[in-house]
């Protein structure tokens, strides 16, 4: 039972944004969120000219080098740095989380939008559609994908993206279908306006808050699901330093040489961290009578 | 409602069927030749072709399909595993009592403390306790669950030593498993209770009960509780279905004997039938668990019950729009 | 604004008839009651501001005023469900039957919330709880003030809904089988079932369609007749006044603008703020075309200005009101005017 109604704006997108954006600022932990990511962002971009010696230099004679000044995260068993694997890491990480998301989000908005839309038929049939991906968990089906379709960064991307589009097409219907039967649609539409100007003014700007919000907290998933994958050696291959796969290769050194577990595990920690409270702030600032 | 429940048992085969579909697909689109992966790269054509015949992969999709489904309907036969060429329906059986427990055995630790610290977070929104819950929330969500475990263990097993490391023995073997996964899962469960807590907690029919004099605590418990309680027992159903697939990535951290285990040799092998056989079995019980749920949630609002004596459609639309 | 059913307003003129209360006890005295609403960070509303008034036995008193005026902030102090932040009870006191509520403990508050006074609210769809059958609602008020089995409760609510005219074989539906009007007879059967001796509706029908209205407030007058509760009647609608009332207490801005029976109210209006709320009425210039509301708004109750709250939209205001905070003045006995008109002995 909802208590609560749908947000509903006025089409007045422009100032509704601006009101929005003056909230999230003022969200102190959402823009500490934000400044953690723009570092970790910045670091992994400039992991060139922070270790210009690569990933993948081996040095046999320092492995296992425990993080001094000289290393500052140490090394691993094969003597590489450690910083030099996270930073270039990173990078795979991050990017196949942002697209995987922008994957999942393409497709699965455009489905949804077109179910909530055009209804009926149409809308029964995506629907039906979906729901077969309902009952096999989004990691599973990552999983089964990614074990079917092989390693490498195209297939993670692909694999986590589709088994991701269900959310997001859920993501984008429902607030359609509950806008387009507000009584201000029919109203636009007592006044013969055309279906792309209703899309527009009235119905966009309700759909957008949910999907930004999916979206923030969807980059997160991914990098997490990312990470999964190439734990289980599906995903990236080695030498690949995903942080999944650095924790994956490291395991086996647990007992003797835990600060190569610990590291790669709190980079993704911290990043996927500092994202959700920017995603949780994000939703504060959109939709404030959410406000918990 | 028996015949909603017969309905949706009904709606469940088809659900299955496009979910094998969908695998099956999946497979046939890939490039590659599974014989030459399982056999080396050293194998004589002979044996390729031998290897094609001994699994029925010379015949086309729609036969290979429908035997294939055949199979599993009339004699619950996943066929035989690629690896090792033994039938995958007895080591299944043998194993997945041992998830499937360890699952619900994780999913009651996570909703038990999540729904708990969640009402307490909603009473006392604004303290520091609930300060400290949304923490714990926003933390638990955020860090990778294998991580987390293997942390666990080095913090419980190898330098306190309280825990055994692996191994499946007793109870004390269940504690790190179910323990880091349920932690873990509370926090997502916790955030969901708050939430729907909070938006019954201001709900005019509450400023009624007070008006009658009635006492916070049943406040609490019967009018908002209650009330909550739809969007609580969906995350219930989420949260199993995502411990089921945590325990089963975990079973290889601690090394448990369960379908987990299997699945990865399976995905390490490239051993497909294995691993169609893993995921139909996870969709069929997370669709089961769902189910369940959806009965449960006929006994927490009447207005469900009633939308189940009409008709489904309904209540599908309900869920939507109040889940 | 209100909408005043002519019909009404003409019926009881032609056969004015006031009880004489002045020898029944008060049940209830409110004396200064000052509430504020304190939001951090935001400059406090002032919602209720030094207000009082007394509730005779079997009395009806109606508290009118536009929305924001602080009548619900009055009603919620009475029972102690101001909600605490952001509200605050600053100074003032509410006797009950002899003891101050504002002082009692939350416990001894329990007891008295619906079964001595009980409260109805404005908008029934929502005031049910909608997991409960209707049945239920009813008897949690009586199990918790009286100790009586399952057995006889269901007695008692059978005999509430019988009451209230819904069919007692309707124990166990739900809140969403009823209409808005049925519901808020079962809100109240639930609250008239400990036979309270005051009953505080606010705004009871303003949110159901006219014909229901007349329905409901007619069943509230015979149940009041039968239980003799007195009634703190919370409506903007001065047809309902004239119907049901015995006093008025008229307030603006958080504070009381004129306060006296039915008779002094309706018939020697004195404060320019009441008589601009009857000449707003619909029917009562039949023959202009145009309605006549009052100019202007209500000030905000977070910058209330100084003096006379009214000054901005009173056609007789003066340099004198907007000086100083003006008193009540007795213009005749028991009828009280807050206007520095009044005190010159002017009044129209």
């Amino acid at each position: 039972m909802k208590q609560k109604e749908t947000a509903v704006y006025t089409t007045k997108k422009r100032s509704m944004m601006q009101e929005s954006m003056h909230r999230l600022v003022k969200n102190k932990t959402a823009m500490a969120g934000l400044i953690v990511l723009l570092i970790v962002i910045t670091l992994c971009a400039l992991a060139g000219f922070i270790c210009p010696e690569g990933y993948d230099k081996q040095d046999i004679m320092n492995k296992f080098i425990s993080p001094c000044a000289e290393y500052p995260l140490g090394t691993d068993n094969l003597g590489r740095s450690m910083l030099a694997r996270v930073l270039y890491g990173g990078r795979y990480s991050l990017f196949i989380g942002l697209a995987a998301t922008i994957v999942a989000a393409g497709i699965g908005i455009i489905m949804g939008s077109v179910a909530a839309f055009y209804g009926g038929l149409v809308d029964n049939l995506i629907m039906r559609f979906l729901d077969a991906f309902n009952a096999i968990p989004d990691l599973l089906l990552a999983i089964a994908i990614s074990s079917v379709m092989g390693g490498g960064v195209l297939n993670a991307i692909l694999a986590i993206g589709i088994s991701s589009v269900p959310a997001y097409a859920r993501t984008a219907r429902g607030p359609i279908l509950a806008v387009k039967e507000q009584e201000f649609v029919e109203a636009a539409r007592a006044l013969d306006a055309r279906d792309r100007r209703i899309i527009f003014r009235h119905i966009l700007p309700n759909v957008l808050s949910p999907i930004i919000v999916h979206v923030s907290t969807g980059i997160s998933g991914g990098i997490i699901t990312a990470a999964a994958l190439s734990f289980l050696g599906l995903g990236v291959q080695a030498p690949t330093p995903e942080w999944g796969a650095l924790l994956s290769a490291s395991r086996q050194y647990i007992r003797e040489y835990p600060y190569l577990v610990t590291v790669p595990g709190v980079c993704i920690a911290m990043v996927v961290l500092a994202m959700n409270l920017f995603g949780d702030g994000l939703r504060d600032a959109l939709d404030p009578k959410l406000k918990y | 409602m028996g015949r909603y429940i017969l309905k949706r048992l009904l709606m469940m085969i088809p659900v299955l069927l496009s979910v094998v579909l969908l695998i099956f697909i999946l497979q046939f689109i890939t490039p590659g030749d599974p014989a030459k992966l399982q056999l080396g790269t050293d194998a004589t054509n002979e044996e390729i072709e031998n290897w094609h015949e001994k699994y029925g992969l010379n015949d086309p999709f729609a036969v290979q399909f429908t035997r294939y489904v055949w199979g599993i309907v009339s004699r619950g036969d996943f066929g035989n595993s690629w690896r090792n060429g033994q039938p995958i329906t007895q080591e299944i059986i043998s194993r997945w009592p041992t998830t499937f427990l360890l699952a619900i055995l994780t999913t009651l630790v996570s909703v038990i403390s999540g729904t708990l610290l969640g009402i307490y977070a909603a009473l006392h929104r604004g303290s520091l306790g609930d300060a400290i819950a949304r923490v714990i929330g926003i933390l638990g969500i955020s860090l990778p669950n294998f991580w987390f475990a293997l942390m666990m263990i080095l913090l419980f097993a190898v330098r306190l030593q309280w825990l055994p490391v692996s191994g499946f023995y007793g109870p004390l073997y269940w504690i790190l498993p179910a323990g880091t996964l349920g932690v873990l899962g509370a926090s997502s469960q916790m955030r969901i209770t708050r939430s729907a807590m909070l938006d019954n907690i201001n709900a005019d029919f509450v400023r009624t009960a007070r008006a009658k004099g009635q006492e916070e605590r049943v406040i609490t418990y019967h009018h908002i509780l209650r009330n909550a309680l739809i969007p609580i027992l969906t995350n219930v159903g989420s949260r199993f279905a995502q411990n089921l697939t945590g325990t089963m990535i975990l079973e290889q951290i601690f090394a448990i004997p369960g379908i987990g285990t299997l699945m990865v040799l399976a995905i390490n092998k490239r051993d497909y039938p294995q691993l169609r056989a893993s995921v139909i079995l996870v969709a069929a019980t997370v669709s089961v668990v769902n189910l369940l749920i959806d009965i449960a949630y006929a006994a927490a609002d009447p207005r469900v019950k009633a939308t189940f004596k009409s008709s489904s459609g309904n209540f599908l639309k309900f869920k939507k729009r109040a889940g | 604004m209100a909408y005043l059913n002519l019909d009404r307003l003409r019926r009881w003129t032609f056969k004015v008839k006031g009880n004489d209360m002045s020898d029944t006890e008060k049940i209830l005295s409110i004396k200064d009651l000052t509430v504020h609403y304190l939001p951090p960070e935001e400059p406090a509303c002032k919602a209720v501001n030094g207000v009082s008034f007394d509730i005779r036995k079997g009395e009806t008193l109606g508290l009118v005023g536009e929305t924001g005026a602080g009548k619900t902030t009055i009603a919620l102090s009475i029972l102690r469900l101001v909600q605490s932040p952001p509200g605050k009870i600053l100074s003032g006191s509410i006797e009950f039957n002899g003891e101050n509520l504002l002082e009692a403990s939350e416990a001894h508050m329990r007891k008295i919330r619906g079964s001595e006074i009980s409260m109805i609210f404005q908008d029934p769809m929502t005031a049910l709880n909608p997991i409960d059958s209707v049945g239920d609602q009813i008897a949690e008020v009586v199990h918790l003030h009286s100790k009586c089995s399952r057995a006889e409760a269901r007695i008692k609510v059978e005999e509430m809904l019988e009451l209230v005219g819904i069919d007692k074989s309707r124990y166990k539906d739900y809140p969403h089988q009823f209409s808005g009007g049925m519901k808020q007879r079962v809100i109240i059967a639930m609250a008239l079932a400990c036979s309270p001796e005051l009953l505080i509706a606010d705004e009871p029908t303003t949110a159901l369609d006219v014909t229901i209205q007349a329905q409901v407030l007619d069943m509230m007058n015979d149940l009041k007749k039968k239980l003799g509760s007195s009634v703190l009647l919370i409506t903007h609608d001065l047809g309902i006044v004239a119907e049901m009332c015995d006093k008025v207490v008229v307030m603006y801005a958080g504070q009381v603008v004129e306060m006296g029976d039915k008779r002094s109210i309706f018939k020697h209006t004195s404060h320019p703020y009441t008589k601009g709320l009857f000449g707003s009425l619909p029917g009562a210039f039949p023959d202009s075309d145009r309605l006549k509301p009052i100019k202007g708004l209500m000030p905000d109750p977070a910058a209330l200005p100084a003096g006379c709250k009214f000054a901005d939209r009173c056609e007789f205001c003066t340099e004198q009101c907007r000086a100083r905070e003006i008193g009540l003045t007795e213009v005749s006995e028991g009828h009280y005017v807050r206007c520095v008109l009044a005190e010159g002995g002017n009044h129209h």
